[in-house]
Protein backbone atom coordinates (compact mmCIF):
# COMPACT_ATOMS: atom_id res chain seq x y z
CA UNK A 1 0.00 0.00 0.00
CA UNK A 2 1.28 3.50 -0.86
CA UNK A 3 -0.13 6.80 0.08
CA UNK A 4 0.94 10.32 -0.60
CA UNK A 5 2.86 12.03 1.60
CA UNK A 6 0.82 14.70 4.04
CA UNK A 7 1.74 17.49 4.65
CA UNK A 8 1.18 17.27 8.30
CA UNK A 9 3.53 14.13 7.75
CA UNK A 10 6.60 16.23 6.02
CA UNK A 11 5.70 19.19 8.21
CA UNK A 12 6.46 16.76 11.46
CA UNK A 13 9.41 15.56 9.87
CA UNK A 14 11.28 18.56 8.96
CA UNK A 15 10.89 20.18 12.58
CA UNK A 16 11.90 17.40 13.68
CA UNK A 17 15.11 17.11 11.80
CA UNK A 18 15.62 20.56 12.18
CA UNK A 19 15.54 20.57 15.78
CA UNK A 20 18.00 17.70 15.79
CA UNK A 21 19.88 19.76 12.96
CA UNK A 22 20.13 22.61 15.54
CA UNK A 23 21.39 20.23 18.59
CA UNK A 24 24.04 19.14 16.24
CA UNK A 25 25.03 22.20 15.32
CA UNK A 26 25.34 23.28 18.99
CA UNK A 27 27.85 20.32 19.90
CA UNK A 28 30.05 21.02 16.43
CA UNK A 29 30.40 24.93 18.08
CA UNK A 30 30.85 23.56 21.26
CA UNK A 31 33.66 21.18 20.49
CA UNK A 32 35.11 24.41 18.31
CA UNK A 33 35.09 26.07 21.72
CA UNK A 34 37.02 23.78 23.45
CA UNK A 35 40.29 24.46 21.55
CA UNK A 36 40.36 27.79 23.02
CA UNK A 37 40.91 26.21 26.81
CA UNK A 38 43.83 25.04 26.20
CA UNK A 39 46.58 26.96 28.48
CA UNK A 40 48.82 28.76 26.35
CA UNK B 1 14.14 -7.17 0.63
CA UNK B 2 11.17 -6.44 -0.92
CA UNK B 3 8.99 -3.63 -1.53
CA UNK B 4 4.88 -2.81 -1.72
CA UNK B 5 3.99 -1.33 -5.46
CA UNK B 6 5.33 2.22 -5.75
CA UNK B 7 4.01 4.26 -8.35
CA UNK B 8 6.07 7.13 -8.95
CA UNK B 9 5.34 10.78 -8.44
CA UNK B 10 4.44 12.68 -11.83
CA UNK B 11 5.95 16.13 -12.64
CA UNK B 12 4.66 18.99 -10.67
CA UNK B 13 3.10 21.63 -12.74
CA UNK B 14 4.23 24.09 -10.70
CA UNK B 15 6.87 26.93 -11.85
CA UNK B 16 10.82 26.35 -11.51
CA UNK B 17 13.28 29.32 -11.99
CA UNK B 18 14.93 28.70 -15.14
CA UNK B 19 18.53 29.57 -15.87
CA UNK B 20 21.04 30.90 -14.10
CA UNK B 21 18.23 31.73 -10.97
CA UNK B 22 17.48 27.97 -11.26
CA UNK B 23 21.09 26.81 -9.97
CA UNK B 24 21.74 29.37 -7.78
CA UNK B 25 18.06 29.22 -5.54
CA UNK B 26 17.42 25.55 -5.94
CA UNK B 27 16.37 23.59 -2.90
CA UNK B 28 16.35 20.37 -4.78
CA UNK B 29 18.14 17.73 -4.00
CA UNK B 30 18.86 16.58 -7.48
CA UNK B 31 19.90 20.01 -8.49
CA UNK B 32 21.86 20.43 -5.94
CA UNK B 33 23.42 16.78 -6.30
CA UNK B 34 24.41 17.75 -9.86
CA UNK B 35 26.08 20.89 -8.83
CA UNK B 36 28.01 18.82 -6.18
CA UNK B 37 29.21 16.49 -9.26
CA UNK B 38 30.12 19.08 -11.38
CA UNK B 39 32.04 21.24 -9.19
CA UNK B 40 33.77 18.16 -7.96
CA UNK B 41 34.08 17.64 -11.50
CA UNK B 42 35.79 20.92 -12.55
CA UNK B 43 38.16 20.72 -9.55
CA UNK B 44 39.21 17.39 -9.69
CA UNK B 45 41.31 18.54 -13.19
CA UNK B 46 42.10 21.94 -11.61
CA UNK B 47 43.55 19.82 -8.81
CA UNK B 48 45.35 17.28 -11.51
CA UNK B 49 46.55 20.19 -14.09
CA UNK B 50 48.56 21.30 -10.66
CA UNK B 51 50.02 18.23 -9.76
CA UNK B 52 50.75 17.39 -13.89
CA UNK B 53 52.96 20.59 -13.71
CA UNK B 54 54.76 18.86 -10.30
CA UNK B 55 55.44 15.79 -12.34
CA UNK B 56 56.57 17.92 -15.35
CA UNK B 57 59.44 19.26 -12.87
CA UNK B 58 60.09 16.01 -11.22
CA UNK B 59 60.55 14.54 -15.12
CA UNK B 60 64.08 14.66 -14.72
CA UNK B 61 66.90 15.97 -11.63
CA UNK B 62 67.33 19.87 -11.97
CA UNK B 63 65.12 22.85 -11.57
CA UNK B 64 63.58 23.02 -15.05
CA UNK B 65 59.86 24.70 -14.86
CA UNK B 66 59.66 26.52 -11.36
CA UNK B 67 60.99 27.70 -8.67
CA UNK B 68 61.40 25.48 -5.17
CA UNK B 69 58.72 28.11 -3.59
CA UNK B 70 56.00 27.27 -6.40
CA UNK B 71 56.51 23.68 -6.50
CA UNK B 72 55.94 23.38 -2.71
CA UNK B 73 52.57 25.68 -3.45
CA UNK B 74 51.51 23.32 -5.75
CA UNK B 75 51.99 20.28 -3.59
CA UNK B 76 49.63 21.99 -0.92
CA UNK B 77 47.43 23.02 -3.06
CA UNK B 78 47.00 20.16 -5.11
CA UNK B 79 46.09 18.35 -2.01
CA UNK B 80 43.95 20.23 0.04
CA UNK B 81 41.69 20.54 -3.36
CA UNK B 82 41.60 17.13 -4.27
CA UNK B 83 40.70 16.46 -0.74
CA UNK B 84 38.13 19.22 0.04
CA UNK B 85 36.79 19.99 -3.14
CA UNK B 86 37.28 16.97 -5.32
CA UNK B 87 36.72 14.31 -3.33
CA UNK B 88 34.24 15.28 -0.70
CA UNK B 89 32.13 17.08 -2.64
CA UNK B 90 31.66 14.17 -4.90
CA UNK B 91 30.11 11.85 -2.29
CA UNK B 92 28.12 14.98 -1.27
CA UNK B 93 26.81 14.57 -4.79
CA UNK B 94 26.40 11.22 -4.39
CA UNK B 95 24.33 11.51 -1.21
CA UNK B 96 22.14 14.32 -2.53
CA UNK B 97 21.24 12.34 -5.51
CA UNK B 98 20.87 8.99 -4.55
CA UNK B 99 19.46 9.59 -0.47
CA UNK B 100 16.56 10.20 -0.80
CA UNK B 101 15.79 7.99 -3.61
CA UNK B 102 17.57 5.03 -1.99
CA UNK B 103 15.12 5.55 1.50
CA UNK B 104 12.18 6.68 0.00
CA UNK B 105 12.36 10.42 0.67
CA UNK B 106 10.79 13.23 -1.11
CA UNK B 107 13.97 15.55 -0.82
CA UNK B 108 16.41 16.02 2.25
CA UNK B 109 14.85 16.98 5.03
CA UNK B 110 16.50 21.03 5.10
CA UNK B 111 17.02 21.86 1.30
CA UNK B 112 17.60 25.15 2.26
CA UNK B 113 20.44 24.44 4.27
CA UNK B 114 21.47 22.41 1.59
CA UNK B 115 21.76 25.03 -1.12
CA UNK B 116 23.76 27.37 0.97
CA UNK B 117 26.21 24.48 2.16
CA UNK B 118 26.66 24.16 -1.78
CA UNK B 119 27.06 27.41 -2.49
CA UNK B 120 30.14 28.10 0.37
CA UNK B 121 31.88 25.93 -1.57
CA UNK B 122 33.16 27.75 -4.97
CA UNK B 123 34.43 31.04 -2.81
CA UNK B 124 36.10 28.46 -0.55
CA UNK B 125 37.78 27.41 -3.78
CA UNK B 126 38.49 30.71 -4.93
CA UNK B 127 40.18 31.69 -1.88
CA UNK B 128 42.28 28.44 -1.58
CA UNK B 129 43.55 29.28 -5.40
CA UNK B 130 43.43 33.15 -5.77
CA UNK B 131 47.14 33.38 -4.03
CA UNK B 132 48.42 32.03 -7.20
CA UNK B 133 46.61 34.76 -9.39
CA UNK B 134 47.56 37.42 -7.11
CA UNK B 135 51.20 36.68 -6.81
CA UNK B 136 51.37 36.95 -11.12
CA UNK B 137 50.27 40.41 -10.34
CA UNK B 138 52.90 40.92 -7.59
CA UNK B 139 50.79 40.96 -4.42
CA UNK B 140 51.74 38.71 -1.79
CA UNK B 141 54.35 35.36 -2.01
CA UNK B 142 51.93 33.02 -3.25
CA UNK B 143 49.90 30.14 -2.01
CA UNK B 144 50.31 27.95 1.13
CA UNK B 145 53.29 26.63 0.33
CA UNK B 146 53.07 24.21 3.70
CA UNK B 147 51.80 20.79 2.28
CA UNK B 148 48.32 20.06 2.87
CA UNK B 149 49.23 19.83 7.05
CA UNK B 150 49.33 23.30 7.61
CA UNK B 151 52.58 22.11 10.30
CA UNK B 152 53.84 24.44 12.60
CA UNK B 153 56.25 26.20 12.55
CA UNK B 154 56.33 26.72 9.23
CA UNK B 155 52.63 27.88 8.73
CA UNK B 156 53.10 30.20 11.53
CA UNK B 157 55.72 32.05 9.33
CA UNK B 158 54.64 31.38 5.83
CA UNK B 159 53.23 34.13 3.93
CA UNK B 160 49.72 35.08 3.45
CA UNK B 161 48.56 32.32 0.97
CA UNK B 162 48.19 30.51 4.49
CA UNK B 163 45.40 32.83 5.73
CA UNK B 164 43.89 32.49 2.54
CA UNK B 165 44.19 28.48 3.32
CA UNK B 166 42.82 29.15 7.10
CA UNK B 167 39.96 31.07 5.70
CA UNK B 168 39.31 28.44 2.92
CA UNK B 169 39.37 25.56 5.07
CA UNK B 170 37.21 27.36 7.90
CA UNK B 171 34.41 28.09 4.83
CA UNK B 172 34.85 24.32 3.48
CA UNK B 173 34.40 23.04 6.93
CA UNK B 174 30.95 24.67 7.42
CA UNK B 175 30.05 23.57 4.42
CA UNK B 176 30.51 19.97 5.12
CA UNK B 177 28.93 20.11 8.72
CA UNK B 178 25.66 21.62 7.31
CA UNK B 179 25.93 19.09 4.78
CA UNK B 180 26.69 16.44 7.34
CA UNK B 181 24.22 18.14 9.39
CA UNK B 182 21.40 17.04 6.52
CA UNK B 183 22.71 13.79 5.61
CA UNK B 184 21.99 12.76 9.70
CA UNK B 185 18.29 14.26 9.84
CA UNK B 186 17.48 13.13 6.63
CA UNK B 187 18.50 9.60 6.92
CA UNK B 188 16.81 9.57 11.27
CA UNK B 189 13.54 11.41 9.63
CA UNK B 190 12.75 11.02 6.17
CA UNK B 191 12.97 6.94 5.72
CA UNK B 192 9.87 5.40 4.10
CA UNK B 193 7.78 3.61 6.25
CA UNK B 194 9.06 0.44 7.13
CA UNK B 195 12.81 1.06 6.46
CA UNK B 196 14.42 0.51 9.46
CA UNK B 197 18.57 1.16 9.80
CA UNK B 198 19.31 -2.29 9.55
CA UNK B 199 17.03 -2.26 6.27
CA UNK B 200 18.61 0.78 5.01
CA UNK B 201 20.77 0.44 1.87
CA UNK B 202 24.81 0.42 2.70
CA UNK B 203 25.04 3.41 1.30
CA UNK B 204 22.91 5.64 3.36
CA UNK B 205 25.29 3.39 6.41
CA UNK B 206 28.47 4.26 4.78
CA UNK B 207 27.11 7.96 4.63
CA UNK B 208 26.10 8.24 7.98
CA UNK B 209 29.19 7.23 9.85
CA UNK B 210 30.63 9.54 7.70
CA UNK B 211 28.47 12.46 8.56
CA UNK B 212 29.15 11.71 11.88
CA UNK B 213 32.97 11.43 11.71
CA UNK B 214 32.52 14.99 9.95
CA UNK B 215 31.04 16.15 13.17
CA UNK B 216 33.50 14.84 15.21
CA UNK B 217 36.53 15.66 13.44
CA UNK B 218 35.79 19.06 11.46
CA UNK B 219 35.45 21.47 14.54
CA UNK B 220 38.70 20.06 15.99
CA UNK B 221 40.61 21.05 12.05
CA UNK B 222 38.60 24.35 12.60
CA UNK B 223 39.53 24.79 15.90
CA UNK B 224 43.80 24.18 15.21
CA UNK B 225 43.57 26.57 12.42
CA UNK B 226 42.08 29.19 13.96
CA UNK B 227 44.47 29.11 16.88
CA UNK B 228 47.01 29.08 13.94
CA UNK B 229 45.50 32.29 12.52
CA UNK B 230 45.77 33.68 16.23
CA UNK B 231 49.59 32.43 16.65
CA UNK B 232 50.12 34.29 13.05
CA UNK B 233 47.95 37.32 13.76
CA UNK B 234 47.22 38.30 17.40
CA UNK B 235 49.76 37.18 19.29
CA UNK B 236 49.23 33.99 21.20
CA UNK B 237 51.76 31.19 20.99
CA UNK B 238 49.45 27.78 20.74
CA UNK B 239 52.24 26.09 18.27
CA UNK B 240 55.09 28.84 18.50
CA UNK B 241 57.79 26.94 20.91
CA UNK B 242 59.66 30.38 20.97
CA UNK B 243 57.17 31.85 22.84
CA UNK B 244 56.69 28.89 25.31
CA UNK B 245 53.92 26.75 23.17
CA UNK B 246 53.99 23.35 21.52
CA UNK B 247 54.51 22.67 17.56
CA UNK B 248 53.61 19.09 18.00
CA UNK B 249 50.28 19.98 19.82
CA UNK B 250 49.13 21.22 16.48
CA UNK B 251 50.32 17.86 14.67
CA UNK B 252 47.88 16.27 17.10
CA UNK B 253 45.25 17.94 16.62
CA UNK B 254 45.47 17.97 12.71
CA UNK B 255 45.52 14.55 12.76
CA UNK B 256 42.80 13.68 15.07
CA UNK B 257 40.69 15.48 11.97
CA UNK B 258 43.30 14.01 9.31
CA UNK B 259 43.32 10.33 9.95
CA UNK B 260 39.19 10.01 10.49
CA UNK B 261 38.92 12.20 7.13
CA UNK B 262 40.31 9.27 5.22
CA UNK B 263 37.72 7.30 6.24
CA UNK B 264 35.34 10.45 5.38
CA UNK B 265 36.66 9.66 2.02
CA UNK B 266 36.45 6.10 1.45
CA UNK B 267 33.34 5.09 3.07
CA UNK B 268 30.74 6.02 1.17
CA UNK B 269 32.82 4.24 -1.32
CA UNK B 270 32.52 1.66 0.71
CA UNK B 271 28.68 1.68 1.11
CA UNK B 272 28.34 1.90 -2.57
CA UNK B 273 30.49 -0.71 -3.37
CA UNK B 274 27.91 -3.90 -2.18
CA UNK B 275 25.79 -2.13 -4.68
CA UNK B 276 27.75 -2.19 -8.03
CA UNK B 277 29.06 -5.41 -6.90
CA UNK B 278 25.50 -7.07 -6.25
CA UNK B 279 24.04 -5.61 -8.95
CA UNK B 280 27.11 -6.67 -11.98
CA UNK B 281 26.87 -10.61 -10.15
CA UNK B 282 23.41 -10.70 -9.75
CA UNK B 283 23.54 -11.67 -6.42
CA UNK B 284 22.01 -10.17 -2.83
CA UNK B 285 24.85 -8.75 -1.04
CA UNK B 286 26.79 -11.06 1.37
CA UNK B 287 26.80 -10.10 5.27
CA UNK B 288 24.89 -7.03 5.05
CA UNK B 289 25.20 -6.78 9.34
CA UNK B 290 28.98 -7.60 8.80
CA UNK B 291 29.51 -4.91 6.54
CA UNK B 292 27.13 -2.25 8.81
CA UNK B 293 28.95 -3.31 11.99
CA UNK B 294 32.46 -3.01 10.14
CA UNK B 295 31.90 0.57 9.33
CA UNK B 296 30.42 1.54 12.68
CA UNK B 297 33.80 -0.22 14.26
CA UNK B 298 35.89 1.51 11.54
CA UNK B 299 34.69 4.92 12.07
CA UNK B 300 35.16 4.46 15.87
CA UNK B 301 38.71 3.34 15.59
CA UNK B 302 39.58 5.44 13.24
CA UNK B 303 39.78 8.42 15.81
CA UNK B 304 41.78 7.15 18.24
CA UNK B 305 44.58 6.24 15.70
CA UNK B 306 45.80 9.69 14.94
CA UNK B 307 49.48 9.79 16.01
CA UNK B 308 50.89 6.91 13.70
CA UNK B 309 50.87 10.08 11.53
CA UNK B 310 53.64 11.09 12.92
CA UNK B 311 55.79 8.61 14.90
CA UNK B 312 58.98 10.20 13.96
CA UNK B 313 57.90 13.48 15.74
CA UNK B 314 58.60 10.84 19.44
CA UNK B 315 56.59 10.09 22.33
CA UNK B 316 56.37 7.71 24.72
CA UNK B 317 56.77 4.33 23.75
CA UNK B 318 53.62 3.02 25.32
CA UNK B 319 51.88 5.50 22.94
CA UNK B 320 54.10 4.20 19.82
CA UNK B 321 53.14 0.83 21.21
CA UNK B 322 48.79 1.55 21.13
CA UNK B 323 49.19 3.80 17.87
CA UNK B 324 51.08 0.79 16.25
CA UNK B 325 47.77 -1.67 17.29
CA UNK B 326 44.83 0.79 16.85
CA UNK B 327 46.14 1.15 13.79
CA UNK B 328 46.68 -2.17 12.57
CA UNK B 329 43.40 -3.08 14.53
CA UNK B 330 41.59 -1.33 11.44
CA UNK B 331 42.70 -3.81 9.25
CA UNK B 332 40.35 -6.40 10.83
CA UNK B 333 37.00 -4.72 10.23
CA UNK B 334 38.59 -3.77 6.80
CA UNK B 335 39.60 -7.72 6.55
CA UNK B 336 35.95 -8.28 7.08
CA UNK B 337 34.86 -5.87 4.26
CA UNK B 338 36.92 -7.33 1.75
CA UNK B 339 35.62 -10.68 2.41
CA UNK B 340 32.24 -9.48 2.30
CA UNK B 341 32.74 -8.17 -1.38
CA UNK B 342 34.66 -11.11 -2.69
CA UNK B 343 31.50 -13.18 -1.63
CA UNK B 344 29.08 -11.05 -2.83
CA UNK B 345 30.80 -11.82 -6.23
CA UNK B 346 31.78 -15.40 -5.27
CA UNK B 347 29.44 -18.15 -7.51
CA UNK B 348 27.67 -14.76 -9.49
CA UNK B 349 26.69 -14.40 -12.77
CA UNK B 350 29.40 -11.98 -13.29
CA UNK B 351 29.50 -9.69 -16.58
CA UNK B 352 31.72 -6.39 -16.39
CA UNK B 353 30.16 -3.22 -17.19
CA UNK B 354 32.13 -0.09 -16.35
CA UNK B 355 31.04 0.32 -13.29
CA UNK B 356 31.91 -3.65 -12.43
CA UNK B 357 35.35 -3.22 -14.18
CA UNK B 358 36.10 -0.25 -12.08
CA UNK B 359 34.45 -2.15 -8.75
CA UNK B 360 36.52 -5.13 -9.18
CA UNK B 361 39.71 -2.63 -10.18
CA UNK B 362 39.26 -0.89 -6.83
CA UNK B 363 39.40 -3.59 -4.68
CA UNK B 364 42.45 -5.00 -6.04
CA UNK B 365 44.51 -1.48 -6.06
CA UNK B 366 42.49 -0.47 -2.48
CA UNK B 367 43.86 -3.92 -1.20
CA UNK B 368 47.14 -2.02 -1.93
CA UNK B 369 46.91 0.50 -0.20
CA UNK B 370 45.45 -1.58 3.06
CA UNK B 371 48.91 -3.50 3.13
CA UNK B 372 50.93 -0.96 2.48
CA UNK B 373 49.28 0.79 5.28
CA UNK B 374 49.86 -2.05 7.48
CA UNK B 375 53.92 -1.57 6.79
CA UNK B 376 53.30 2.63 7.71
CA UNK B 377 51.59 1.11 10.79
CA UNK B 378 54.83 -0.69 12.12
CA UNK B 379 56.45 1.59 14.50
CA UNK B 380 59.91 0.26 13.26
CA UNK B 381 59.15 0.54 9.58
CA UNK B 382 57.72 3.52 9.63
CA UNK B 383 61.42 5.52 10.77
CA UNK B 384 62.28 4.35 7.84
CA UNK B 385 59.58 5.01 5.08
CA UNK B 386 58.56 8.07 6.68
CA UNK B 387 58.24 11.61 4.65
CA UNK B 388 59.41 8.92 1.81
CA UNK B 389 57.68 8.68 -1.86
CA UNK B 390 56.78 5.49 -0.50
CA UNK B 391 54.34 7.93 1.74
CA UNK B 392 52.96 9.30 -1.61
CA UNK B 393 52.72 5.67 -3.17
CA UNK B 394 50.56 4.43 -0.43
CA UNK B 395 47.87 7.34 0.38
CA UNK B 396 47.37 7.42 -3.56
CA UNK B 397 46.48 3.75 -3.55
CA UNK B 398 44.04 4.95 -0.65
CA UNK B 399 42.59 8.25 -1.92
CA UNK B 400 42.72 7.69 -5.75
CA UNK B 401 41.96 3.99 -6.34
CA UNK B 402 39.74 3.81 -3.49
CA UNK B 403 38.55 7.21 -3.21
CA UNK B 404 38.85 8.77 -6.95
CA UNK B 405 37.98 5.27 -8.67
CA UNK B 406 35.26 4.60 -6.17
CA UNK B 407 33.49 7.98 -7.48
CA UNK B 408 33.89 6.86 -10.99
CA UNK B 409 32.54 3.78 -10.10
CA UNK B 410 29.61 5.41 -8.74
CA UNK B 411 29.22 8.17 -11.81
CA UNK B 412 28.74 5.19 -13.92
CA UNK B 413 26.47 3.03 -12.28
CA UNK B 414 24.22 6.02 -11.65
CA UNK B 415 24.71 8.50 -14.84
CA UNK B 416 22.12 6.62 -16.60
CA UNK B 417 19.68 6.96 -13.96
CA UNK B 418 20.55 10.60 -13.39
CA UNK B 419 20.45 11.76 -17.06
CA UNK B 420 18.30 8.78 -18.54
CA UNK B 421 20.86 8.46 -21.59
CA UNK B 422 23.41 5.28 -21.22
CA UNK B 423 26.90 6.40 -21.77
CA UNK B 424 28.89 4.90 -24.05
CA UNK B 425 30.36 1.67 -22.56
CA UNK B 426 33.03 1.37 -24.99
CA UNK B 427 34.22 4.53 -24.30
CA UNK B 428 34.06 3.87 -20.55
CA UNK B 429 36.11 0.87 -20.63
CA UNK B 430 38.85 2.32 -22.82
CA UNK B 431 38.83 5.09 -19.51
CA UNK B 432 38.89 2.24 -16.75
CA UNK B 433 41.77 0.69 -18.49
CA UNK B 434 43.87 3.41 -19.27
CA UNK B 435 43.32 4.68 -15.37
CA UNK B 436 44.38 1.65 -13.96
CA UNK B 437 47.45 1.20 -16.02
CA UNK B 438 48.31 4.52 -15.98
CA UNK B 439 48.20 4.89 -12.59
CA UNK B 440 50.28 1.94 -11.62
CA UNK B 441 52.91 3.30 -13.91
CA UNK B 442 52.42 6.46 -11.95
CA UNK B 443 52.74 5.09 -8.36
CA UNK B 444 54.51 1.47 -8.13
CA UNK B 445 58.00 3.73 -8.94
CA UNK B 446 56.96 5.78 -5.99
CA UNK B 447 57.08 2.61 -3.68
CA UNK B 448 60.57 1.75 -5.15
CA UNK B 449 61.86 5.80 -5.10
CA UNK B 450 60.64 5.76 -0.96
CA UNK B 451 62.23 2.60 -0.38
CA UNK B 452 65.26 3.68 -2.07
CA UNK B 453 65.19 7.25 0.20
CA UNK B 454 64.15 9.58 -1.75
CA UNK B 455 62.00 12.25 0.27
CA UNK B 456 58.31 13.50 -0.62
CA UNK B 457 58.01 17.65 -1.37
CA UNK B 458 61.00 18.31 -2.92
CA UNK B 459 61.51 19.71 -6.23
CA UNK B 460 65.16 18.09 -7.18
CA UNK B 461 66.80 14.59 -5.96
CA UNK B 462 69.45 12.56 -6.77
CA UNK B 463 70.92 11.11 -9.72
CA UNK B 464 69.69 7.61 -8.49
CA UNK B 465 66.22 8.22 -8.58
CA UNK B 466 65.77 9.79 -12.34
CA UNK B 467 64.36 6.53 -14.35
CA UNK B 468 61.55 5.86 -11.38
CA UNK B 469 60.63 10.20 -11.59
CA UNK B 470 60.73 9.31 -15.51
CA UNK B 471 58.36 6.66 -15.87
CA UNK B 472 55.77 8.09 -13.15
CA UNK B 473 56.03 10.87 -14.96
CA UNK B 474 54.89 9.66 -18.21
CA UNK B 475 52.19 7.23 -16.20
CA UNK B 476 51.04 10.51 -14.70
CA UNK B 477 50.73 12.35 -17.86
CA UNK B 478 48.35 9.61 -19.69
CA UNK B 479 46.37 9.46 -16.05
CA UNK B 480 45.47 13.05 -16.24
CA UNK B 481 45.09 12.94 -20.35
CA UNK B 482 42.77 9.78 -20.06
CA UNK B 483 40.49 11.35 -17.63
CA UNK B 484 39.04 13.21 -20.47
CA UNK B 485 37.28 10.22 -21.64
CA UNK B 486 35.97 10.30 -18.72
CA UNK B 487 34.53 13.94 -19.00
CA UNK B 488 33.56 13.84 -23.04
CA UNK B 489 31.67 10.33 -21.69
CA UNK B 490 29.61 12.00 -19.28
CA UNK B 491 29.15 15.51 -21.13
CA UNK B 492 28.38 13.04 -23.98
CA UNK B 493 25.49 11.14 -21.90
CA UNK B 494 23.71 14.27 -20.61
CA UNK B 495 23.56 15.37 -24.48
CA UNK B 496 21.95 12.41 -25.11
CA UNK B 497 22.45 8.67 -25.94
CA UNK B 498 20.19 5.62 -25.83
CA UNK B 499 17.09 6.16 -23.73
CA UNK B 500 17.76 4.63 -20.29
CA UNK B 501 15.12 2.44 -18.37
CA UNK B 502 14.18 2.93 -14.63
CA UNK B 503 15.79 -0.03 -13.47
CA UNK B 504 19.34 0.74 -15.40
CA UNK B 505 20.51 -2.53 -14.66
CA UNK B 506 19.63 -6.12 -14.72
CA UNK B 507 20.39 -6.84 -11.25
CA UNK B 508 20.26 -3.85 -9.56
CA UNK B 509 18.11 -4.27 -6.28
CA UNK B 510 16.58 -0.97 -4.67
CA UNK B 511 14.19 1.80 -4.47
CA UNK B 512 15.78 4.27 -6.70
CA UNK B 513 15.93 2.02 -9.38
CA UNK B 514 11.76 2.18 -9.42
CA UNK B 515 11.80 5.47 -10.43
CA UNK B 516 11.76 6.75 -13.86
CA UNK B 517 15.65 7.21 -15.25
CA UNK B 518 16.05 10.48 -14.99
CA UNK B 519 13.30 10.11 -11.90
CA UNK B 520 10.58 13.37 -11.97
CA UNK B 521 11.19 16.65 -10.01
CA UNK B 522 9.87 15.87 -6.77
CA UNK B 523 10.99 12.03 -6.14
CA UNK B 524 8.82 10.75 -3.87
CA UNK B 525 5.51 11.73 -3.72
CA UNK B 526 3.78 8.47 -2.97
CA UNK B 527 4.87 7.06 -0.12
CA UNK B 528 7.20 3.66 -0.84
CA UNK B 529 6.21 1.20 2.03
CA UNK B 530 8.99 -1.35 2.66
CA UNK B 531 7.95 -4.59 3.33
Amino acid sequence: MSEPFSAEDLARRRTASRRLGWAIGAAVFALYLIGFLFKR
Amino acid sequence: MSYATTHPAGHHDEHHPSGLLRWLTTTNHKDIGTMYLTFSLIMFFVGGLMILAVRAELFQPGLQLMRPEFFNQLIGVHALVMIFAALMPAATGFANWMLPLMIGAPDMALPRLNNWGFWLLPPAAILLTLPFTLALFGIGDGAIATGWTFYAPLSVQGGMGVDFAILAVHILGISSIMGSINVIVTIFNMRAPGMTLMKMPLFAWGWLITAFLLIATLPVLAGAVTMLLTDRHFGTHFFDAAGGGDPILFQHLFWFFGHPEVYILLLPVWGLMPHVLSTFSRKPTYGYKAQVYSFIAIGVLSLIVWAHHFFTAGMPVPALIYFMFSTMAISLPLAVLFFCWIATMWKGAMTFETPMLFAVGFIVLFGIAGLTGLVLADVAADAQYHHSYFVVAHFHYALFAGGIMGVMTGVYYWLPKWTGHMYNETLGKWHFWLTVVSFNLTFIPQFFLGLAGMPRRIPDYALQFAEFNAISTVGAFILGISQLLFAWNIWSCIRGGPKAEARVWEGAEGLEWELDSPPPHHSWETQPVIK
